[in-house]
């Protein structure tokens, strides 16, 4: 019944695919433009043999790095932000400042600071991810409930321990969809930096096979990183309510 | 008004310290972090190249404003962003409202939606690259591609939100479907679309920058990625700042629409905190 | 209900004096409010007191001053002939939304304060296990707060506070986010509970009648700035049960009290007008 229902749910995907599919064998529009559906599961399998993992494995490895340092150091500094107000006075006008951002001007200068490596990458998605974690975490925390903080006083808790034990997490729920926000951005980035210039990954894979003619390829890269985009994403929601299990 | 989480400090012989604290603070800091900026570069702390001085970037900044490049690429960066921004809007709300009253309509989009949010749309560049040609129409089309799919999302979950009373109390005033849309639907799920588009705009500038980079065609995107190419660190950190102060601009412009917009709702009478 | 005259063995741990305490809120903008003004209180050892008074008078301002969460500005408060200087486990406090935990269960919250004290773990698991029974919320141990009632996180939030064994019990409008029913069902519970080990109760409510029912003296507040209106003995010959709940001079007492608090309710409704 649930198998039903979800191949329910999952057939407008399924009827799209016959759709292009018919469209470019068909003629409707050119081969060229939108290779068929199956010439690109075909092109799948043959990057696959041709280095496609290798090129996926170096963007994850860039990716995943660059995220997790911003999410240690962004949770860390956003909660003790929060929590020493004269910290939070002095760094709070930077913040407003650099938070509007627009984080792709990062990648011009990564690039001129740093080249085309794996550090280009990492710094970039450090940098570019790091703001959005560390503002949802600060704003988090400001938003205990004051009077949770008092409870666990005036029980006997003393300061750090209060911090740890009350406000990180009662701040979890906000901070882990602060996080959530930027896991999008850090595949942003991560893909329009390999389109940009790289040497390798699965954004130059996707360039250099569009410049090359190979457009079956080319969707076949996009398909892949897209597949991914989508697992990260629906595998962090998972985890999420894992961790909040207590919130019904 | 910011409050304390650690503990206050007390009495009043501290108070109008702290307060000129508070008061002064903020500046202090960036202040400070400016003249850090000109001294390490100046004193050689850091190569120039790295981080050319502050006043070196300033003088870049007026000289490319007083040649006309900087005001024309604000301008086609602002017009692209704003196109494809309107574009997203009306069909991301279009969408989100024929799905939340079409039960067909839901069904096709759940599946597309569910996939498009969370999957990394920039990678589709290349292929909208392929079809749309290397000009302004496919860089429009990108942007509001990869913004749309938050304002849907955003537009259903306010309409489901609605309280069923609001709609029924005009049912029963006698509004017809097409009035209920647009004079109980609409305005009750305004604050929600808003903030829908207010997560949609800082997209649109991010991919905006983004598509300049790659495909070229002026703007500041393209402007401040030839600057890396030539190794010109004064026309990047120009460009940072430039892009900084437009992405200020653009996102505070739209808060003071919503506070317009919503001058009925309660959140405009309580102070905005940050 | 039964009598509620405190027995004689359980420890002293000396009452409660306050000594011309003055409060003043003072809003990052705005011109600061005095919410407590010239307030002299004593509050004998084992005494149970209520405060009542109409909202914005100040009886949760000087409950937290009690406590010890907010910095004393002027007097001076000592509770059992010390002067209070922070929050401490020698004072218990119940918060009108229970501010449990919710990311710990039952048993975990009650947990948290023992392992405060640095109990030793087996007494802590006993001491757990006592005040859930005590309670009555057997079967709930491993139930997180967001899957109980409001009368459970209620009792939850009181077993918390009664576990780490505090001298004196401070109340917030304890019962105030409970529907009648469940009020009535906790006020008989409270009774029970401190009639078997009384300890200091300060207990702030707008209930006229809980007041009454509960307390052996109840205090009346003004309207802002809150200063003691009245002290009114609310003690009833042969302690408190559900007969005397019923008779004459207990609904007099309350219909007295009554008109003491309407009065300075009038007087906050128009100056919050104006």
């Amino acid at each position: 019944m649930r198998l039903v229902h979800t191949l329910w749910r999952f057939t407008p995907l399924l009827l799209l695919a016959v759709v292009w599919e018919a469209v470019s064998r068909l003629g409707l529009v050119s081969e060229f433009a939108l290779p068929p559906f199956s010439d690109v599961v075909t092109a799948f399998s043959r990057l696959a043999d041709e280095g496609l993992w290798e090129h996926t494995a170096q963007s994850l490895y860039r990716g995943a790095t660059g995220f997790a340092c911003a999410v240690i150091v962004g949770v860390l500094a956003g909660v003790l932000m929060a929590w020493y107000r004269p910290v939070h006075i002095l760094v709070n006008p930077l913040l407003r400042c650099l938070y509007p951002m627009p984080k792709s001007a990062l990648i011009p200068l990564t690039i001129m600071w740093i080249g085309l490596g794996d550090n280009s990458k990492i710094t970039l998605i450090f940098i570019g991810c790091l703001l959005p974690v560390v503002l949802s975490a600060f704003n988090a925390a400001r938003g205990v409930d004051q009077v949770l903080i008092w409870s666990a006083r005036s029980m006997g808790a003393r300061e750090r321990e209060v911090l740890w034990e009350v406000v990180v997490p009662a701040a979890m729920p906000e901070i882990l969809s602060g996080i959530r926000i930027s896991l999008a951005l850090a595949f942003i980035l991560l893909v329009s930096g390999e389109l940009i210039i790289a040497n390798n990954g699965i954004g130059y894979l996707i360039d250099i096979l569009g410049e090359g003619g190979d457009y079956a390829g080319m969707f076949a890269g996009v398909v892949t990183i897209s597949t991914i985009g989508f697992f990260a994403d629906q595998g962090y929601v998972a985890l999420t309510r894992r961790i909040l299990a207590w919130r019904e | 008004m910011a409050r304390t989480l650690g503990n206050d400090t007390p009495g009043t012989a501290g108070h109008s310290a702290r307060r000129a604290f508070e008061t002064f603070g903020p500046y202090l800091t960036i202040s400070l972090l400016l003249i850090a900026w000109e001294l390490a570069s100046r004193l050689e702390l850091v190569i120039a190249f790295l981080l050319p001085p502050l006043s070196v970037v300033i003088v870049r900044i007026a000289t490319d404003f007083a040649s006309g490049q900087l005001p024309m690429d604000i301008a086609i960066t602002l017009y692209r962003t704003l196109v494809a921004f309107a574009l997203a809007a009306i069909v991301g709300v279009s969408i989100g409202i024929l799905i939340s009253r079409n039960a067909t309509v839901r069904w096709f989009f759940d599946p597309l939606i569910s996939i498009g949010l969370p999957m990394p749309k920039i990678a589709l560049l290349p292929v909208f690259m392929l079809w749309f040609g290397l000009f302004d129409l496919s860089k429009i089309l990108m942007v509001a591609f990869s913004a749309s799919f938050q304002i849907i999302i955003a537009t259903w979950a306010a309409t489901q939100s609605i309280e069923k009373e609001l709609i029924w109390s005009a049912q029963s005033l006698g509004a017809s479907r097409r009035e209920i849309l647009r004079e109980v639907i609409l305005p009750a799920a305004m604050p929600q679309i808003l903030t829908g588009l207010q997560i949609a705009l800082p997209i649109c500038l991010i991919v905006v920058l983004i598509t300049e980079m790659i495909m070229g065609g002026q703007g500041l995107g393209d402007s401040m990625l030839r600057s890396a190419r030539y190794v010109d660190s004064p026309g990047v950190f120009a460009g940072i700042v430039e892009i900084g102060i437009v992405g200020f601009c653009v996102i505070r412009a739209m808060e003071v629409i919503r506070r317009r917009l919503l001058v009925w709702h309660q959140e405009t009478r309580e102070e905005t905190t940050v | 209900m039964t009598s509620r005259t405190p027995p004689a063995e359980t420890p002293s741990s000396g009452g409660i004096s306050i000594r011309s305490v003055c409060h003043e809120y003072r809003p990052a903008r705005g011109r600061p409010v005095l919410a407590l003004d010239n307030i002299d209180l004593e509050i004998n050892d084992r005494e149970f007191v209520a405060i009542l008074g109409p909202s914005g008078c100040g009886k949760s301002t000087l409950l937290y001053l009690l406590g010890g969460f907010m910095p004393l500005q002027q007097g001076g408060i000592s509770v059992g002939g010390r002067d209070i200087t922070g929050p401490g486990p020698d004072r218990g406090i119940v918060f009108q939304n229970f501010a449990l935990f919710p990311w710990k269960t039952v048993r975990q919250n009650i947990l948290y304060g023992l392992e405060k004290q640095r109990l030793p773990k087996d007494e802590r698991e006993r001491t757990t296990r006592h005040f859930i029974d005590m309670v009555h919320l057997t079967g709930f141990e491993d139930s997180y707060p967001s899957q109980l009632s409001g009368g459970m996180k209620q009792r939850v939030a009181i077993a918390r506070t009664l576990a780490i064994n505090p001298d004196t019990l401070l109340m917030d409008e304890p019962f105030g986010a409970l529907d009648a029913q469940t009020r009535s069902l906790m006020q008989e519970e409270l009774l029970a509970i401190w009639n078997r080990s009384p300890t200091t109760v300060v207990f702030v409510t707008h209930d006229v009648r809980e007041a009454v029912l509960l307390a052996d003296r109840v205090v009346v507040m003004t309207a802002r700035p809150g200063r003691v209106k009245k002290i009114i003995d609310t003690r009833f010959e042969g302690g408190m049960n559900a007969e005397i709940a019923k008779s004459r001079p207990f609904l007099d007492r309350v219909d007295e009290i009554w008109d003491l608090v309407r009065e300075e309710a009038i007087v906050a409704g128009s100056a919050g007008a104006g």
